[in-house]
């Protein structure tokens, strides 16, 4: 048996110097096979943990307090709209008088419609949910906000929408024509949303409204012309 | 299989190679980076609804408009306003750092507060505000019932011209005591000058902008002085661009201060030699010819010779400095070369528009008469009076006095005879009221003291008044000590009872006419936020008091509350051809001198209201410069070099006896006709030399050295050789710190006739040998933590002369002794 094993172990180092001299002959450490063997068995949890396990963890899921349907209220047919996408967009999302912007509507802006929590509009029970839990009670909806940036960013909707003529979608995607709100992922570490960082976790985009950091900031302001607005005090004053 | 100690070193390096390439390390350094900016005890706003609030700042005379960014109803950021004329934008660091001023709770009174623990000491208990306004208004029913109403008295620290201050006066002309004692600023000097030699006490109105050459004798230009964003925007334009060819800009100071390091030429005269030097110019514009004859001939008075009513023949202003003040003998009282005097004379006389500024740093604290009449001679010499780029002659803001006050007979005789001092008497016949008297009269004897009650409004005078602590002094002999103040100050610590004030970003507030501003400007506050204390409007408060005294006292205030009064006055300027919006396309600078009447933006006074309310400003942007033969009010109706008002003054004061002692008793030693022109007297306690040095206290752009607490955000940009840890430094010249063996940071105590400080010693090349400056504005012994112990006070060390004609202290020169220690 000694022997046995021995001569396998001589035959499989035998066989493995072939592949160690290779694997040694580029700039990779001089592991030999079984070196190589728990070299991955280090290197594939660690990749496995990090893409998989540690997005699930980094991020709580939260669900918004109850369903509201984009597209259900944003249809001509019951009165909101408007000529424009940015005018549907606007008459619930809408610029004060003194220019700053409503963000999501308050309580009061809701129950222009919603008047009397006694008399929902539709038939769903999520209506009913807002109806008895927030306008009967008076209290504002902890709606979770996605687009929530720092407090040391300043951002200024007017000077993009108006000044800038950029549309809703540039930074919110589609999320005008949602059914249902997406979980609200919050970076448990950082406090934000995931939004922010952007759903994929190694920050790669393809659209615009994928993410939201500095440096997204930073490159639309220089595509359109702007790289003067890339200067610290423009945002964080 | 055997695990070797190399095989498990191998599977630790695949873990963190394969760690590393996965996204865990990068996107760890991003969140932990904003995770340490969430930590819990990082002051982050509520979240809620952005809001921005228009006002103007009112911690300084300066009426720069503000815009206050809320968040939740709590407001977080002050910025400079854009579509405001004065400041356009601008902003200085006391006002960007104002928010520490409204929710700092350990530097404010959170409540009508009596006193529990010794004076001093600043121990109160709650009281509620009827209880408190009872208090006062028993106190002066029971004065007025013993026939002393006099023995009321006020100190007030607010600015001239506003409703405040109305009121203040209002109420105790309508008790009956004639002791109401405005704290000093620079804006006294200005309308005494104005009153001498233009004949109306209007603000001195400087047009800055247009002028091609400045000479500013003392004023911190941009550190502070007028309407800081205004001068400090003019100064930017004037360098920002080398092809639009700004003035040229000359300081006249002893210390080299930002202004006059930044200055195309710093001229270091003595401190308090200044009227000296503008008179040795004045001395080589006349005998050189540099002078506008046309102005001097046809609209001025006193230049040459005159002959008098009873046909005497006397001596004008020419003769008085050819005489007197030859180059030479100004450059042996100044200590500047007299080739120097000469250049700088010869090129403000061939200027275009030379403007002659006078100040006194920040211009918180009083100037020199004399020495502001010298300096506006020389404007006068070059007919720069009511012209483009010069000085103009403005009469003040058309408001709309208040009803008369209808006085009792208990009133009347408080008010005739119950004058404390010599303020307004023969001896100061220009200062309409004298703190320094009132020092001195509540001091005099062993009895006791005739001020009964002391009421003191926006101010401190026992940290800010340079008196050497004499004011500390005589609070301890009075009785009954009132404090409005909204802040912890010195002088609250001594107060009884306390009143508390709204601060500026709560309180609706007038700024009348900024300082140096050559157009009628009034700017209008509004509360941005909602009172954070329990605390009243002082107006709203001292009308409170006037109802509970009762009878004519409460029927002398026909208003409700402090809103009615002031909108009493401002119906006036619905009456003039005033402006209520700007729309930042033309600087207001520009239009002012086309002198094209405008048609108001407002049909009524409600729609002024309304206007001014939004916008917070109302202005009229023209003036007529072509009124010279109308607009001086002097006896002669010309601007006067010899002052009638001033002889007349004297004239009556003697009744006949010898104006020679009269005038001695106001500070003027020169003799004959000089005494009644602009003219230089030394001011200096002691002579200078030999083992005592003169200290000159300076005031700082950086920090609060009014009444104000200073925002802790603003004690971060000290630098380490004015204040380090809380010790102050002294700057001394390097050649003068040898003479006395001293060394950089060297620990000293500097030693006044008043008290002594400990400080250490910064040497200075910029500081005048011989001299030594310790900044304004620290050493306090109240407010928090951030504000308390920290430095040295210089106002403390000031002892000395009283200037000429004013009685007010002469705060810039006080003989001191150096000792190692």
């Amino acid at each position: 048996m000694e022997n046995q094993s021995n001569a396998s172990e001589k035959n499989s180092k035998g066989g493995s110097r072939e592949w160690s001299e290779l694997l040694n002959s580029t700039f990779l450490p001089p592991f030999s096979l079984k070196g190589w063997l728990f070299f991955l068995a280090g290197l594939v949890p660690a990749l496995i943990a990090g893409w998989v396990i540690f997005p699930m963890v980094l991020y709580s899921s939260q669900e918004q307090p109850f369903n509201f349907s984009h597209v259900i209220h944003a249809d001509p047919d019951i009165g909101i709209g408007g000529d424009t996408e940015l005018e549907t967009c606007l008459y619930c999302h809408y610029f004060r008088d003194d220019g700053t912007f409503a963000g999501i509507p308050d309580l009061y802006a809701c129950t222009m419609c919603h008047d009397d929590p006694e008399y929902p509009m539709g038939d769903s029970e999520d209506e009913m949910i807002f109806l008895e839990q927030y306008v009967a009670e008076d209290k504002e909806v902890p709606w979770l906000v996605y687009s929530r940036q720092p407090d040391c960013v300043y951002f200024s909707h007017i000077a993009h929408v108006k000044m800038g003529e950029m549309d809703c979608t540039t930074c919110h995607g589609d999320f005008g024509q949602s059914e249902k709100p997406p979980a609200y992922k919050q970076n448990r570490l950082s406090g934000y949303s995931i939004d922010i960082w952007g759903r994929n976790i190694a920050g790669f985009k393809t659209d615009t409204w994928d993410r939201m950091k500095m440096s997204d900031c930073a490159e639309c302001h220089t595509e359109m012309g702007h790289e003067e607005n890339n200067a610290c005090f423009v945002c964080h004053k | 299989m055997e695990i070797t100690r190399r095989n498990f070193i191998q599977l630790l390096a695949g873990g963190a190679a394969g760690i590393h390439i996965t996204p865990v390390p990068w996107k760890m350094m991003d969140d932990i980076a904003i995770w340490t900016q969430n930590w819990p005890w990082v002051p982050v706003p509520e979240r809620g609804r952005f809001d921005h609030e228009r006002s103007v700042c009112s911690l300084c005379p300066g009426g720069c408009g503000i815009e206050v960014r809320k968040v939740a109803d709590r407001a977080v950021k002050i910025e400079g306003r854009e579509d405001f004329p004065v400041n356009n934008g601008g902003i200085c660091p006391l006002g960007a750092g104002g928010l520490q001023l409204l929710y700092d709770e350990t530097i404010r009174f959170t409540s009508p507060m009596k006193r529990v623990g010794p004076r001093g000491e600043g121990r109160f208990l709650p009281v509620s505000w009827s209880e408190a306004v009872g208090t006062l208004a028993e106190r002066i029913q029971a004065l007025r019932k013993d026939n002393r109403p006099e023995a009321l008295a006020a100190v007030d620290g607010s600015r001239p011209g506003t409703a405040s201050e109305g009121l203040v006066k209002r109420l105790l002309q309508a008790v009956g005591s004639p002791n109401c004692y405005s704290m000093p600023s620079i804006q006294n000097t200005y309308q005494t000058a104005n009153l001498l030699m233009q004949g109306n006490a209007g603000p001195m109105a400087y047009d800055i902008e247009n002028a091609d050459f400045v000479l500013s004798f003392g004023c911190a230009l941009i550190e502070g002085w007028g309407a800081p964003a205004r001068v400090i925007g003019a100064w930017g334009r004037w360098r920002e661009d080398s092809k639009a060819k700004g003035p040229k800009v000359v300081q006249v100071e002893s210390r080299a201060s930002n202004t006059a390091s930044k200055s195309d030429a710093w001229i270091a005269a003595r401190p308090g030699t200044e009227a000296a030097l503008a008179l040795g110019m004045a001395h080589v514009m006349i005998s050189e010819n540099l002078v506008d004859r046309s102005f001097l001939f046809n609209y001025t008075h006193g230049y040459e010779d005159w002959i008098d009513e009873e046909e005497r023949p006397r001596k004008g202003f020419k003769t008085m400095v050819l005489e007197s003040y030859s180059p030479d003998k100004v450059a042996g009282i100044t200590g500047v070369a007299a080739d120097r005097i000469i250049a700088l004379a010869r090129e403000f006389g061939k200027a275009g528009a030379p403007l002659a500024l006078y100040g006194k740093g920040k211009g918180n604290l009083n100037g020199s008469l004399l020495e502001c009449m010298a300096v506006q001679a020389l404007n006068a010499l070059k007919g720069g009076v009511n012209t483009p780029g010069g000085a103009v002659v403005q009469q003040g803001l058309p408001l709309a006095p208040w009803p008369d006050v209808e006085t009792d007979p208990v009133a009347r005789q408080g008010l005739y005879g119950g004058r404390l001092g010599t303020a307004g008497d023969s001896r100061l016949p220009f200062a309409e009221s004298s703190i320094e008297n009132m020092v001195e009269a509540v001091m005099q004897g062993g009895g006791a003291s005739p001020v009964d009650t002391l009421l003191v409004f926006g101010a401190n005078p026992v940290f800010t008044l340079p008196d050497g602590g004499a004011f500390r002094k005589a609070l301890t002999r009075i009785p009954l000590i009132v404090s409005f103040s909204p802040y912890r100050d010195e002088t609250a610590a001594m107060a009884d009872l306390i009143l508390p004030d709204h601060t500026a970003l709560e309180k609706r507030e007038e700024i009348v006419w900024p300082t140096g501003l050559q157009y009628p400007f009034l700017g209008l506050s509004k509360p941005v936020v909602r009172p954070v204390y329990d605390t009243r409007h002082m107006g709203d408060t001292v009308i409170a008091v006037a109802k509970k005294v009762g009878g004519p006292v409460a029927d002398a205030f026909p208003w409700r509350r402090f809103e009615d009064a002031l909108k009493a006055r401002l119906k006036g300027l619905a009456e003039a051809r005033g402006l209520t919006s700007w729309d930042g396309s033309k600087p207001v600078w520009k239009t002012f001198a086309e002198g094209r009447p405008v048609s108001p933006d407002y049909d009524s006074f409600d729609d002024l209201w309304k206007k001014l309310d939004s916008g917070g400003f109302w202005y009229e942007p023209t003036h007529d410069f072509h009124d010279l033969s109308t607009c001086f009010g002097t006896p002669s109706g010309k601007f006067e070099f010899a002052c009638g008002r001033l002889e007349q003054a004297v004239k009556e004061a003697a009744r006949g006896g010898d104006a020679k002692t009269l005038l001695h008793r106001m500070g003027i030693e020169a003799r004959g006709d000089d005494a009644y022109m602009p003219h230089y007297e030394t001011v200096l306690s002691a002579d200078a030399g030999g083992d005592t040095l003169v200290l000159v206290p300076y005031e700082m752009f950086n920090h609060s050295t009014d009444w104000l607490p200073n925002p802790p955000f603003l004690t971060k940009t000290i630098f380490d050789n004015q204040l380090r840890r809380d010790e102050s430094f002294a700057e001394v010249n390097p050649e003068t710190a040898a003479g006395h063996h001293l060394k950089e940071g060297d620990r000293i105590l500097i030693q006044s006739d008043a008290g002594e400080v400990k400080v250490r010693v910064h040497l200075f090349e910029g500081a005048m040998p011989g001299h030594i400056y310790l900044p304004l504005g620290f050493g306090h012994t109240a407010y928090g933590v951030y504000q308390k112990d920290k430095g040295v006070n210089a106002a403390k060390l000031v002892a000395g002369k009283k200037d000429p004609l004013t009685g007010r202290t002469v705060w810039w020169a006080t003989s001191v002794r150096v000792k190692k220690t």
